[in-house]
């Protein structure tokens, strides 16, 4: 006989309610791990946008011929924290209007406004009203428009979005602890008979929890594993989905499945694991306390 | 008969003292029961069934705490002490359950050997006192078999050598020849009786074997509607 038969486990092996319990943690960690994948894609994607479109301002002149356009671009360029400003050609303005006119091309007779692109300092502030006032001040009837602003409604977005994926995951880390806290005692009412015993035989109650932790903690590891690989699967093929939209999509989050990616992979089982090492530890010594 | 049947010794191994005991749900079990065995005795206890025979064991076995008095081991009043005291405590007790309370999933050797593991000792420092042990039982060829797969007599063994295997202070067994047959009975008697004077165990036995009570004549204590008696028609020659 070898040594690994005599050393049986002193809590029967894996049964019903434990495969069920697998289940419930598998897709706990499945949920956990793909609310922080595409929480982190969607925030670093607008990120990225946002970080793009800072010091980005477009300026539309009314009544101007390309003359007065040459003079405007020249003034704002003189400006200081101004780095560049260059005015749209006709086929750049036709790009920024094909998502309501179409790919086809505009009537060379339909008008187009003149727009001059500028690029401040994005550490500049109030460039809009400066550029705006300046303008006005010689005689161009113009409209700034300043992306930071859209950006700001951008990152407020962010921001939410960040909150709701970290409380997801808190919310289900939370229910992982509440369910193994749950599960181990009902195992520990299941296994009654063998706890007693083992306290009659002199077992410590740290050695008594010792084996529900480790059972737990072997569980969520491997149910934390699968959820975490089931999670990367579903991210993969969302952003895959995402990415066939066709064209436009630097918006829209994408898996970069870097370090903090893997990391987020890798914790997942590892996280599961300790929290249920944790709820298995309070539960059996919170109930053994209530024994003789 | 003397009531209570208290016989002080300074040595004291098990002393109960004006013990009460009383189930949330039913009447008194015990009432007022005083005891005192010195360490190295070797008693037997009786009565009726339902008499408190099994209560008074887990009491002395620290698996149930009593409703009034004070119940001490070894000269240590188990109420004072927490829970890892009364771990350590417990393990000089060895304790054989009338039904046996053997863990289906191990052997009949894992099963025996449960009081070393939990002491943390490693499986080949105690191997070979176990198979020894469970041999020595009559269960030599069956000692990988599982509990449900063994008679209730071969559990009964098993139950026996797992009480035995830690070389206990204080053996606690309540009707330990219930399903055996009359030799083995007389054997694991012998035993005890070995375990007793070679150890200097305190031996204490619940049983309603008169037979066995009468051929080896040692103190009897009777349960009787709670009250514990010296029965004195037992026990001259102790």
């Amino acid at each position: 006989m070898s040594d690994s038969q005599r050393e049986a486990p002193l809590l029967p092996v894996e049964d019903a309610r434990e495969a069920a319990l697998f289940f419930v943690v598998c897709a706990l960690c499945f949920l956990a791990a793909l609310a922080a994948l595409t929480g982190r894609a969607t925030y670093g994607a607008a990120q990225e946008w946002t970080s793009d479109v800072e010091g980005e301002l477009t300026i539309r002149l009314s009544g101007a011929d390309m003359r007065a356009a040459d003079a405007a671009r020249d003034l704002v360029a003189d400006m200081p924290n101004v780095r560049d400003a260059r005015v749209l050609d006709r086929d750049e303005t036709a790009t920024l209007l094909e998502p309501w006119f179409g790919s086809s091309g505009l009537p060379s007779s339909l008008p187009l406004p003149i727009l001059i692109a500028v690029q401040a300092d994005p550490s500049a502030t109030d460039m809009g009203p400066n550029i705006q006032r300046r303008l006005t001040e010689e005689g161009f009837a113009a409209a700034v428009d300043e992306h930071s602003d859209w950006a700001g409604d951008v990152r407020r977005a962010l921001g939410s979005v960040r909150l709701a994926a970290l409380g997801a995951v808190a919310l289900l880390a939370a229910t992982a602890v509440a369910v193994i806290a749950f599960a181990t005692h009902a195992a520990l009412l299941a296994r009654k008979d063998i706890v007693e015993v083992l306290h009659l035989s002199g077992a410590e109650d740290r050695f008594v929890s010792r084996l529900f932790e480790r059972r737990f903690w072997v569980l969520a590891l491997r149910a934390g594993s699968v959820g975490a690989l089931a999670a990367l699967g579903a991210a993969s093929l969302l952003s895959y989905s995402l990415s066939q939209g066709g064209g436009r999509d630097w918006l829209l989050p994408t898996l970069r499945l870097d370090l903090v990616d893997l990391s987020i992979l890798i914790s997942t089982p590892i996280m599961a694991a300790f929290a249920a090492r944790f709820a298995a530890r309070i539960t059996v010594l919170r109930s053994l306390a209530e024994t003789v | 008969m003397s009531r209570y049947g208290a016989d002080i010794f300074n040595d004291s191994s098990v002393s109960l003292d004006h013990v009460s005991l009383k189930y949330p749900t039913s009447s008194e079990v015990l009432n007022d029961v005083s005891l005192n065995l010195k360490q190295g005795s070797f008693t037997f206890l009786t009565g009726a069934s339902g008499a408190g025979k099994t209560s008074l064991l887990r009491l002395l076995y620290l698996a149930l705490r009593p409703t009034e008095g004070e119940v001490s081991l070894f000269g240590r009043s188990t109420s004072t002490l927490n829970r890892r005291e009364l771990s350590a405590l417990r393990r000089r007790i060895g304790v054989v359950f009338q039904e046996f309370r053997l863990l289906d999933h191990l052997t009949a050797y894992e099963n025996a050997a449960l009081p070393l593991r939990v002491r943390g000792r490693k499986e080949k420092s105690y191997r070979e006192d176990v198979e020894e042990l469970l041999a020595w039982v009559g269960l030599g060829e069956r000692m990988h078999a599982k509990p449900r797969t063994l008679s209730g007599g071969e559990q009964q063994r098993v139950a026996i050598a797992r009480a035995l295997v830690g070389r206990p202070d204080l053996l606690i067994a309540d009707e330990p020849t219930g399903n055996v047959d009359p030799d083995m009975g007389a054997r694991l008697m012998r035993l005890f009786g070995e375990l007793n004077r070679r150890l200097g165990a305190t031996v204490i036995i619940a049983t309603h074997d008169l037979t066995l009570i009468r051929e080896l004549d040692q103190p009897v204590y009777r349960l009787q509607h709670g009250l514990l008696v010296r029965d004195a028609e037992f026990g001259s020659a102790a």
